[in-house]
């Protein structure tokens, strides 16, 4: 890590850890929570969508995927989190491998439209799906003293260290991804896919890899928002939406940059719970969701980069 | 076969509204290779528009159709002046999330205004009269729809083949520095393109309010089967754009009186996989 991405880091972390202690609220404390779990979904989606350029409308079905064999597991066998966790990204990552291995066939705006195509069939069959509760959603059983295996706890504190060790290895993996071969292919391929296909580099395979990666991150945070919430439903991990809401959360903050998804989840998730506190307490909705695509357009149209990219401009100026 | 002479009659008259609403999106990504993701928000609009103005002024909708082409062609303007020339400079990621940025925004106002309750026109004078033809029920507003599509094909069809102003939209389309060699003034004919997009599928919302329901979500059916239309006649082709539509709608009203309405969507989808996967370049592509 270069020396000001090195102070940011730090930044980050002492301000996590300090966090539980230096807020009594409740609300702002589930905001960070949330905040911390945009972190990890973005984080993976910017792999995909900022490193390799392919805009994969999906993220929301890998989260879904996880979080339902994590809940389902739970519910009908009593299986313990950290049993169910490793099957739920498991089954993440071959839903990812399979979908990516077709999808993959098709380039820019086919590949686009074909991952809505995907999520909105999924989302269906999810809504429809009554052996897992259709749309009212799973709901895990509380238990009466706070169980480690089971990962409930009496205080959000536990899930607040628990996320951020989990955003923690995102980012520490994702600084090593971005060193490695298959980061550098990656974004060879964003630049010009003939090129890289003419240095040799299998672009197809490569994207296949990537999205399974991402495939992995949304898997871990998906089964960490069911334990959180005790309660999901395909409204809340399944929906187009939340892919949407992930992938221009990235674009704001800045695609292609390690910490353009925490900046956009810094921005867009306390925005999105106040205001929508705010606004849902007067009868208006849809504002927030206003906010951000007026914030995506300005972005996409003049700075492509996203925050970072304004961030890195300022500097190199001075 | 009882089942299969209505489907089919009204597959077909379905289909060419179908076509009308990809026919914008065909033009604009022949003309500047972008897809509009907002060009279903842009059918939303056109719906509100014609919804507003038949039960304000109490006129017929059909009336209302100059309405929405107007307010279809400036928010197509205002779409390409103020957002659009500056994401063609950005990279493909950008243009993507930037015309999705528009859809979400669209989207978004018109549920903060209108609320997302779905409503209809009641009164008109094709709304809920029909011709009883031995099997086959028609309405007249299927029918007085189908007509004004083939129309307004008709008229785009003639403009861009038999008009100067076509000739320069398609040598844009073709090689656009070769185009402004010959003295096209290539960023108005982008422009155009976006006018006569937003246009074409103003006039599309305003003819589908005349049998279907007006919600602030509508658009993203629309645009899915849009996208489908568009990949199965070729993006930029307008032949295509028409015969895929009347394919498309074949596809929805015959599929659906065989595996059920609720499987509609599936069917759409599994098309649109079929055409990108088999025949990326679509019917009448190049």
């Amino acid at each position: 890590m270069p020396a000001s991405e090195r102070i940011c880091f730090i930044l980050f972390v002492i301000f996590c850890l300090v966090f539980p202690w230096i807020t009594k609220g409740s609300f702002a404390q589930a905001v960070m929570i949330q905040f911390l779990i945009f972190c990890l979904y973005g984080l993976g989606w910017n792999l995909i969508g900022g490193y390799g350029g392919q805009v994969a409308l999906g993220q929301a079905k890998n989260v879904g995927m996880s979080a339902y064999t994590v809940a389902v597991l739970m519910v009908w066998w009593d299986i313990p989190f950290w049993v169910s966790t490793p099957l739920g990204v498991i089954v993440a990552t071959i839903e990812s491998f399979i979908l990516g291995y077709f999808l993959f066939r098709l380039r820019g705006h086919y590949f686009a439209i074909a991952t809505i195509a995907v999520s909105l069939v999924w989302q269906q069959l999810f809504i429809n799906w009554n052996l897992i509760g259709g749309a009212r959603g799973v709901e895990l059983p509380l238990r009466e003293t706070p169980n480690f295996l089971y990962m409930q706890f009496d205080s959000p504190v536990y899930y607040h260290y628990f996320a951020f060790l989990l955003v923690l290895a995102a980012i520490l993996y994702m600084n090593w991804f971005r060193k490695s071969k298959l980061g550098y292919q990656l974004r060879m391929i964003n630049s010009s896919e003939d090129m890289a296909e003419s240095l040799g580099i299998s672009i197809h395979w490569v994207k296949v890899k990537a999205y399974c990666i991402t495939g992995v991150f949304a898997g871990l945070g998906g089964a960490f928002y069911t334990v959180y919430y005790n309660y999901i439903d395909p409204f809340s991990v399944m929906h187009l939406e939340l892919s949407v809401m992930i992938a221009l959360m990235t674009m704001i903050g800045g695609a292609g940059s390690m910490w353009g998804p925490i900046i956009g989840a810094m921005i867009l998730i306390p925005l999105d719970r106040y205001l929508g506190a705010w606004l849902g307490g007067i009868g208006i909705v849809g504002v927030d969701f206003m906010i951000y695509s007026m914030m995506v357009m300005i972005i996409s149209a003049y700075e492509p980069k996203g925050i970072w990219g304004i961030i890195e401009k300022a500097r190199g100026k001075r | 076969m009882e089942l299969l002479l209505p489907a089919t009659i009204s597959g077909l008259l379905m289909g060419m509204i179908f076509g009308l609403v990809a026919l914008g999106l065909a033009i604009i990504f022949g003309v500047m290779n972008i897809v509009n993701f907002a060009h279903g928000e842009f059918l939303m609009v056109g719906m509100y528009t014609a919804f507003l103005t038949a039960t304000i002024l109490s006129v017929d909708p059909l009336l209302t159709l100059p309405v929405a082409a107007i307010i279809g062609l400036l928010l197509g303007l205002a779409s390409y002046y103020l957002l659009v020339r500056y994401l063609l400079k950005g990279p493909m990621l950008a243009q993507l999330l930037g015309t999705f940025g528009l859809m979400i925004f669209l989207r978004y106002l018109a549920m903060s205004i209108f609320g997302p309750d779905y409503k209809n026109l009641e009164h008109g004078l094709l709304i809920g009269k029909t011709i009883n033809w031995g099997p086959v029920v028609l309405s007249y507003s299927r029918l007085g729809t189908a007509a004004i599509s083939l129309l307004a094909f008709g008229i785009i069809y003639w403009l861009m083949n038999y008009t100067r102003l076509g000739a320069a939209l398609k040598a844009t389309a073709l090689d656009v520095e070769a185009a402004s060699y010959m003295g096209i003034n290539t960023e108005r004919m982008r422009g155009f393109a976006w006018a006569l997009g937003g246009a074409t599928v103003g006039i599309a919302g305003a003819l589908l309010t005349n049998f279907y329901y007006v919600f602030p979500t509508v658009g993203l059916l629309f645009v899915m089967i849009a996208f489908t239309t568009v990949a199965l006649g070729g993006f930029g082709s307008i032949k295509g754009a028409f015969i895929a539509g009347l394919i498309i709608g074949l596809i929805i009203d015959v599929g659906a009186t065989y595996v059920g309405p609720h499987h509609k969507l599936a069917l759409i989808y599994l098309t649109y996989f079929l055409v990108v996967v088999l025949r990326p370049q679509g019917l009448f592509g190049w």
